[in-house]
């Protein structure tokens, strides 16, 4: 009889257990929803004040080039490749009920080489040697060192080589208000990148909530 | 939720978009913009001659579209074709509704807030009804 009860009593606690984190999880998913909903709404707010600011100086531009310098009968038709593009990941490959797709920004075809990303692990603290001794390991630490910096270099011309290129579908001089309204959309579009992000992570999360609700009524 | 397809990953997808031509002009200038073998471009300029029909067309044709992961679109021509844009439901490409120069950004016409402020109604009517 002793052992029915104790049996009875260890199933209602699990059950409690249980019940418990049920809603613990469904808080967190409330929480994730709704955080993910105010980051959509502030990245809007945010990404209207940047092509308010391109728009803008687009409109300096074409005052001070004229309106036939800036329109849309320049644009090149020629066969040719976006140079900003998209990384598509899936968080959660596991749950293909709940896709959540990631997006992340590769500009002017930049994140695909990027040699500078990789710093060496051994390139710690430079030592300063007596004039003209440097260790092996030294010299090699300085070489890999200095190449690190000269692809840096070399991707900050190529990444201004594309930058130009845009540009100069209206002419070969253009107005300076013209490259403010390209920095202007460029940052536009990190914040679009932004809330592709918060828009996946907030049906997901809602999608998760509808399935608890179901699943609990 | 059964019947789901699995996202395409990608590692160089286009950003589509249809919007006025300041609008495109700008995301042309941060290097957005793509023209194929056939001479599509992933961008359709919208102004008082553009049709309904060509805008449905074009929105159809991004979104079936495998190397497209978002497509930009502007909130007053969204609501152009309103009813095909809130029957999307495919997480890849994402329909991003923007701002226009003309036409703020209004939150009560976005298409994913107002799928989830309905459904959070419904929750809320249901629930009183208890």
């Amino acid at each position: 009889m002793a052992e029915i009860e104790s049996d009875q009593l260890q199933r209602a606690s699990l059950d409690e257990t249980k019940v418990k984190n049920e809603d613990e999880e469904e808080e967190e998913c409330i929480l994730q929803f709704l955080d993910s909903l105010d980051a959509y709404l502030t990245l809007v707010d945010s990404l209207s004040s940047s092509l308010r600011q391109g728009w803008f100086d687009l409109a300096s531009a074409r005052q001070s080039m004229g309106h036939t310098c800036i329109s849309s009968k320049l644009f090149d038709h020629k066969v040719h490749s976006a140079s900003t593009t998209i990384n598509i990941m899936e968080l959660d490959a596991d749950n293909p009920s709940d896709p959540k797709p990631q997006f992340s920004l590769s500009k002017w075809a930049t994140t695909k080489e990027n040699p500078s990303s990789e710093v060496p692990n051994n390139s710690n603290l430079r030592h300063r040697a007596p004039t003209g001794v440097l260790e092996d390991g030294e010299k090699s630490n300085g070489t890999q060192v200095s190449s690190v910096v000269s692809n840096d270099v070399s991707l900050q011309l190529d990444i201004q080589k594309e930058r130009s290129k845009s540009l100069t579908i209206f002419g070969g001089l253009v107005s300076p208000k013209l490259r403010t309204a390209q920095v202007s959309f460029e940052t536009a579009l990190d914040k679009i990148v932004e809330i592709a992000n918060a828009r996946s992570s907030m049906l997901s999360s809602f999608s998760q909530l509808q399935l608890n609700k179901k699943s609990s009524s | 939720m059964a019947g789901r397809a699995q996202i395409p990953t990608s590692n160089s997808a286009l950003i589509a978009m249809i919007a006025d031509e300041d609008t495109i002009t700008g995301f042309l200038l941060a290097g957005v913009g793509n023209v194929d073998i056939r001479r599509k471009t992933n961008y359709l300029i919208v102004d008082n001659k553009t049709t309904v029909k060509q805008i449905e067309d074009t929105f159809k044709e991004f979104t079936n579209r495998d190397d497209i992961a978002i497509v930009l679109i502007s909130q007053y021509v969204a609501n152009m074709i309103r009813f095909l844009v809130d029957s999307y439901n495919k997480p890849v490409p994402a329909i991003l509704e923007i701002p226009s120069k003309d036409h703020p950004y209004d939150p009560a016409h976005d298409s994913v807030l107002s799928r989830v402020k309905y459904l959070f109604s419904t929750e809320s009517v249901a629930s009183d009804r208890r």
